[in-house]
């Protein structure tokens, strides 16, 4: 068997796949060649870092963990599923609430503006006597005239 | 339990079925985890979400089909999910993490024989050489070979999870090794270890 030939086999070899009579030409090979001696055996280690991994250290909390996330999500959707709800009363309440407030600070900030208004033309209207007739004057009495 | 009493039971909503379902597949699905991510956190973090999976579409379980093909399936979907997604942060994910994450793979393999470093380095290189060849096999041969090689599935088990036929899965598998002794013999002539 030729070195090369072998290289492509070894793998086949090393998992005990190959035909009986291949099986022992390999075999035969390896114990002739120092070359595919050594590659055989670093492939042999190498593949053996499979069987070391397989078994893997079981996570005493992996249930815990998977239970809290389990939790957390269905509160998640719970939430989802409510919060169109909430939204659909809560928004329009907000609003309402927003919009009196504005009108109050409206009517707060506007009262004693139009309060000085007020009285600097009522003040104005009292410097001038002859206009202050006419402003005083209501609709009623200048129909009933 | 058996596994049709606590599918049953599962299927009504009780959770002392979940925990024992979970407790009887969880190595299971995180080493067929492993096995395709080779990251211990990240196949917890898939396996998690497998059993969540089945905590939600348990309903939907046929009881033709065997519990194990269908965990199994779903742990190898989430995982080739889990790496798509995964190739397209590695772009922005930093050396260091790099380093880092890989090392706390190796610290897996590597425990127990801290007395002997050297064995131990060598084996972290072996460990990196060998998961690198085995994420450089085409989709369907990386999975047919983590289900023979980590979980010791036969022709007939794997044809059932990756829903092809045992003659497909058996020339998946020669590829497989075949593409794996390529890269290794590479690497051994250019002595990388
Ligand atoms: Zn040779």
């Amino acid at each position: 068997m030729k070195c090369k030939t072998l290289h492509n086999k070894l793998i086949f070899f090393l998992e005990g796949e190959l035909p009986e009579k291949e099986m022992g030409l390999v075999k035969t090979h390896l114990s002739e060649c120092g070359t595919c001696a050594a590659f055989a055996e670093e492939m042999r280690k190498t593949l053996g870092i499979l069987e070391a991994e397989k078994s893997p250290a079981v996570n005493p909390f992996f249930y815990t963990r998977l239970k809290a996330k389990l939790e957390n999500q269905g509160s998640e959707q719970k939430q989802v599923f409510w919060k169109p709800a909430l939204v659909r009363v809560l928004q329009p309440a907000i609003f309402s609430i927003l919009l009196l407030v504005g009108i109050y600070i409206g009517i707060k900030i506007g009262q004693p503006a139009s309060t000085k208004q007020y009285t600097a033309t009522l003040m104005h209207n009292q410097d001038i006597p002859y206009l202050n007739e006419m402003a005083s004057e209501t609709i009623e009495t200048s129909l009933m005239e | 339990m058996t596994e049709v009493e606590i599918i049953q039971k599962l299927q009504r909503g009780n959770e002392q079925a979940f925990k024992e379902l979970v407790e009887n597949y969880q190595k299971m699905v995180v080493n067929t985890c492993f096995g395709m991510v080779h990251n211990i956190e990240d196949s917890e973090d898939i396996a998690q979400e497998v059993f969540i999976e089945v905590f939600r579409s348990i309903h939907k379980f046929r009881a033709e089909s065997k519990l194990s093909t269908w965990l199994y399936r779903m742990a190898v979907n989430r995982s080739l999910n889990f790496i798509r997604d995964n190739k397209k942060n590695k772009w922005f994910q930093s050396f260091e993490d790099a380093v880092q994450s890989k090392n706390a793979e190796l610290s897996r393999i590597t425990t127990g024989d801290s007395e002997n470093p050297e064995f131990e380095l060598e084996n972290s290189q072996r460990a990196i050489l060998l998961h690198e060849a085995i994420d450089n096999l085409p989709q369907n041969q990386k999975v047919a070979f983590t289900l023979s090689k980590y979980e010791d599935l036969s022709y007939q088990e794997i044809s059932a999870v990756m829903d092809v036929s045992v003659s497909s899965v058996e020339s998946l598998l020669h590829r497989a090794k075949k593409n794996l002794q390529k890269k290794l013999y590479v690497c051994y002539k250019k002595k990388c270890i």
